[in-house]
């Protein structure tokens, strides 16, 4: 057989095989007449990574779906296991890409419940300032990704290519590197803001704002991004709940739950924002609440700077052999994409006996199966692009 | 029937909005760096390639415990005389390192004997050649400025391979 | 005017974006701009009509037929053959400089420079480089591709955008073929690239490509309706299908202010050249009605599995076609080759150009500012809003034009 033009038969044989493996088989039933199998990923350019999407299709109308993930699985969990209490920070920077501050936090968190260490209050301060601007370069990365899957390109440069660098500017001024940061230390933070960041910092917030006004010029009110996202995949309150979806995507289905406001960690407690809150719970909400989260997010940037207070930046934690005693701890977040939880079992050795992160946009994305049925290709996309997954942290 | 031909108006400024906006920055300076001929100075703290002074290490192994991918190896040998250890070879894997920070932070030497350089231009041709091994009899590094090229800071580590091919005691 | 700019925040990150480094930047292209333009604005004037050179060439190409005896036909071959292939040239030359002029546009749009090194001057080469690159690519079939089609695909999309040129009128006597029906030649042959993109669609056996075809036939076939209803108006304003009798129809003033190009036409010249303009952006499957093409949900639709001179011809087609909707826009609306009222020195083909690359920019301005419409809204936003209003359109115009010409 000429390995570069297979008779038909052996084309179809490897779709059967997709159907008929044990995931499929079970999961989706099978092909009608009129139906065609689509697998979409791993490589596509609109799945935000190496997600694969098996869609079952009648014309362009998906009747069937079902996300395959694992692709990016590099083992940080286990690979935690074997790595000093300061080095799984390092892991975590890997887990979601987009908001690494967060992912430090988090696990931060959760060692020092385990050792039971007081953070400074300049340390706490500068926590918030640091993960509110990564929060807001990840809903960037939406905004303008979610503009790609819809078909305008132009917001993703303004949303990514520029306000999201200056950001990832200022964190490299504060922790020495754009994306991994590795600077939410346990007990405390790397180091000290340099010289001069928070009036940058202070500019950037104006600076965002005015964006801000121009995003919604170009996207947020177009009348064919409006279209395209209204009413579309929408995700019930009661589903979003059965699910266990967090975050602006359950906030977007408008139930009002933040671990900010509902269970305030470090000092949020001291800081006066709003809950963005969608309606419907359909593509455009979540964009929306997004969106609206970057605005309150400028707002505890501000009182965040003027709160600013002097001091220590790091708790008392002993430079090496980190140690906590044996124990569990479960640390969690508000993170960019729901809750970002940090389960930590401790021995009393030097290095965890195991973590596990509870990563939202892995159960953000088992919602995929329920909410993709009925909508088209097109929809797909969008959909896939508002539940906002980053791979790196589905497939840890 | 107004409503239909409010709602087209509507549109119709919602369009010409956002047309304003890519039309008002069409006009803009644009923000591109054009890399190879204008290079952005990296911030103070950037976290670039690591570089090391053989003559300052006491050879401590700390950096060689704290580096959470195990790019850092070193060889010791006990000094009967000084009672110290002298370093033999130290060795980065640039392939596996992680640019975490953490081994310049455990660093016990002042100044510290590896610390991050702001060097952020680091090529490699060949997989053999990520491996940087620096060695004590070598002369002391100079003062690393941003922008000056990596080679230079490098020429006091060089992929062992490669040394042996072309290190004067080779042909020996 | 506030621009949004990173040094503003955070300080120049480079030299070049200090105030004086941007203000000099800036000075320079736009002196560099002016002076290009003005080179080429003169060396046109200098240079004359060329359809009046072509003229005097070809009496002496008789004399000298005549004087030496050779056979009868060669002047009329020549006539015939030098247009042809000179629109062989041009069609080959305009995706290169189209495909230019939207890498600058889009790239400034989005706040970016776009191509700077190839041809050291802005990257003015870019596109004769991509060029090079695509012949030189291996041509890559996919296994179980219906081969023929797969084959045949890019010549059937790209033959009728080249045959399209033919009526077009480039200035005053420069068409290539001046047919007396032109307007229906080009709308009709223009509507036969979809059967390519259909072809290729099912050619390629890829579902992505299928869908793409589909998508593209559906939208295709859609919009040719309205966009031919759009111009009808024009046809009964001017009284003729022929593209250089519309654009005769178009010269001169109204009320000695106004110039009579029948986009200034109250009411009916607006609505008609909208949806015109809207309906030829569809037809060229671009944004926002990309959606046969659309890179993110059918990867690249009908050509994912085209590569190298293949994948070439299907670019080069959708390109022709900007510039000949553009074109055709130009004639239609906008008075073709007819210059402003103070412009009458500039030759009838500078004129041609510069209308015809003004909405160039105007696609390409939409490109990179709306996002994609879905499919079935895409085809209700055809038969139910632009179909309707066409024909209400059509209606008025017709009413208008008995009642003042009775």
């Amino acid at each position: 057989m000429n390995p570069l033009n297979p008779p038909a038969g052996v084309i179809n044989a490897t779709a059967d095989s997709i159907l008929s493996g044990p995931s499929f088989e079970t999961k989706m039933e099978r092909l009608s007449e009129t139906e065609m199998l689509l697998n979409m990923g791993p490589q596509h350019p609109s799945t935000h990574g190496v997600l694969r999407v098996v869609l079952k299709l009648d014309g362009e109308v998906v009747t069937g779906a079902m996300p395959d993930v694992g692709y990016l699985h590099r083992g940080v969990e286990k690979l935690s296991e074997n790595r000093l209490y300061p080095q799984v920070i390092v892991l975590t920077d890997r887990d979601d890409y987009l908001c690494a501050m967060l992912n430090n936090w988090a696990y931060c968190l959760a060692v020092e419940q385990l050792l039971k260490v007081e953070v400074p209050a300049r340390a706490e301060y500068i926590r918030v300032l640091v993960g509110e601007l990564n929060r807001i370069a990840s809903h960037l990365v939406l905004i303008g990704t979610f503009g790609i899957d819809i078909g305008a390109f132009t917001p993703f440069l303004y949303a990514f290519g520029r306000e999201r660098e200056m950001i990832l500017d200022l964190l490299d001024q504060v922790s020495g590197a754009r994306i991994t940061y590795n600077y939410i230390r346990i007990g405390g933070v790397m180091a000290d803001l340099p010289a001069g960041w928070t009036e940058k910092a202070g500019k950037f917030v104006a600076h965002m704002r005015a964006c801000l006004k121009e995003y919604d010029d170009l996207l947020t009110y177009n009348p064919i991004f409006l279209d395209r996202t209204r009413g579309v995949g929408i995700l019930s309150k009661e589903s979003a709940v059965s699910y266990g979806v967090a975050g602006p995507n359950l906030r977007a289905s408008g139930v009002p739950l933040d671990l900010r406001k509902m269970a305030p960690y470090g000092v949020y407690g001291k800081f006066d924002f709003e809950m963005a809150l969608g309606k419907n719970g359909d593509c455009f909400d979540r964009y929306l609440v997004r969106r609206n989260e970057i605005e309150q997010s400028l707002r505890i940037i501000e009182q965040a700077l003027e709160a600013l207070p002097a001091g220590d930046i790091l708790g008392k934690v002993p430079k090496a052999n980190i140690r906590p005693p044996a124990g569990e701890a479960y640390a969690h977040i508000e993170g960019a994409r729901g809750w970002l939880g940090v389960y930590l079992i401790s021995d009393g050795s030097l290095q965890p006996y195991r973590m596990h992160v509870r990563a939202p946009s892995f159960i953000s994305l088992a919602v995929l199966q329920e909410i993709l049925k009925g909508w088209k290709v097109a929809d797909v996309v969008a959909i896939l692009g508002s539940i906002d997954i980053v791979l790196g942290e589905v497939d840890r | 029937m107004f409503d239909y031909f409010c709602a087209i108006g509507n549109m119709g400024w919602a369009f010409v909005k956002g047309l304003g906006v890519t039309f008002k920055y069409l006009f803009s300076p644009a923000v591109t760096v054009q890399y190879p001929y204008e290079k952005l100075t990296p911030s103070e703290l950037f976290r670039g390639a690591l570089a090391f002074h053989p003559d300052l290490c006491i050879s401590c192994d700390m950096c060689v415990r704290a580096c959470p991918s195990n790019c850092i190896s070193l060889e010791a040998k006990r000094n009967e005389q000084t009672k110290k250890k002298d370093l033999q070879w130290y060795r980065i894997d640039f392939a596996k390192c992680n640019y975490c920070r953490l081994c310049e932070e455990i660093c016990l030497t002042k100044p510290k004997s590896v610390h991050h350089s702001r060097e952020f231009e680091l090529t490699f041709t060949s997989r053999n050649d990520f491996v940087v091994e620096w060695r004590p009899e070598r002369p002391q590094p100079k003062a690393l400025e941003p922008g000056q090229e990596w080679v230079k800071f490098l020429t006091q580590g060089r992929p062992p391979g490669r040394r042996r091919a072309k290190s004067p005691e080779g042909k020996k | 005017m506030s621009f949004q700019t990173p040094w503003a925040v955070l300080g120049p990150a480079v030299p070049s974006q200090t105030p004086e480094g941007i203000r000099r930047r800036y000075q320079r292209s736009v002196l560099l701009v002016l002076f290009l333009l003005g080179a080429v604005v003169l060396a046109s004037v200098w240079l004359g009509e060329p359809a009046i050179r072509f003229e005097a060439l070809m009496s002496r190409l008789s004399e000298l037929v005549a004087r030496k005896g050779w056979p009868w036909w060669v002047p009329d071959f020549v006539r015939l053959i030098v247009p042809c292939s000179l629109i062989l040239i041009f069609v080959q030359l305009v995706p290169v400089f189209v495909l230019w002029w939207e890498l600058k546009v889009a790239a400034h749009i989005q706040v970016r420079l776009g191509p700077m090194h190839v041809g050291l001057w802005h990257g003015w080469a870019q596109p004769l480089a991509d060029g090079l690159k695509l012949l030189l690519k291996e041509d890559i079939v996919p296994a179980g591709a219906d081969r023929w089609v797969h084959f045949l695909a890019p010549i059937v999309a790209f033959v009728p955008a080249y045959v399209c040129y033919a009526p077009i009128p480039f200035g005053a006597d420069m068409a290539a073929a001046d047919l007396d029906i032109g307007v229906l030649f080009v709308l009709g042959l223009s509507g036969l690239t979809v059967i390519g993109l259909l072809m290729a669609g099912w050619g390629s056996n890829n579902k992505y490509s299928a869908l793409g075809g589909l998508r593209a036939a559906a939208q295709v076939v859609s919009y040719e309706v309205p966009r031919v209803i759009s111009v009808l108006p024009v046809v009964m304003w001017a009284g003729s299908l022929s593209l250089s009798q519309i654009m005769a129809a178009q010269s001169g003033l109204w009320g000695g202010v106004i110039p009579k190009w029948f986009i200034f036409y109250p009411v009916i010249g607006q609505v008609s050249f909208l949806i015109y303009l809207i309906c030829a952006v569809a037809e060229t499957n671009r944004v926002p009605f990309d959606i046969a093409e659309a890179e993110s949900e059918l990867v690249s639709g009908f050509h994912t599995e085209y590569s190298g001179m293949k994948f070439a011809f299907f670019f080069m087609a959708e390109y022709a076609y900007v510039f000949l909707g553009s074109a055709l826009g130009a004639v239609l609306f906008l008075g073709g080759a007819e210059p402003l009222p103070l412009m009458r020195w500039l030759p009838t083909y500078v004129v041609f150009f510069g209308k015809t690359m003004f909405l160039v920019f105007v696609f390409i301005w939409f490109r990179w500012t709306f996002p994609r419409l879905r499919v079935d809204r895409l085809m209700d936003f055809c038969w139910k809003f632009l179909l309707p209003w066409s024909l209400v359109n059509v209606l008025l115009a017709g009413l208008v034009f008995l009642v003042r010409w009775g």
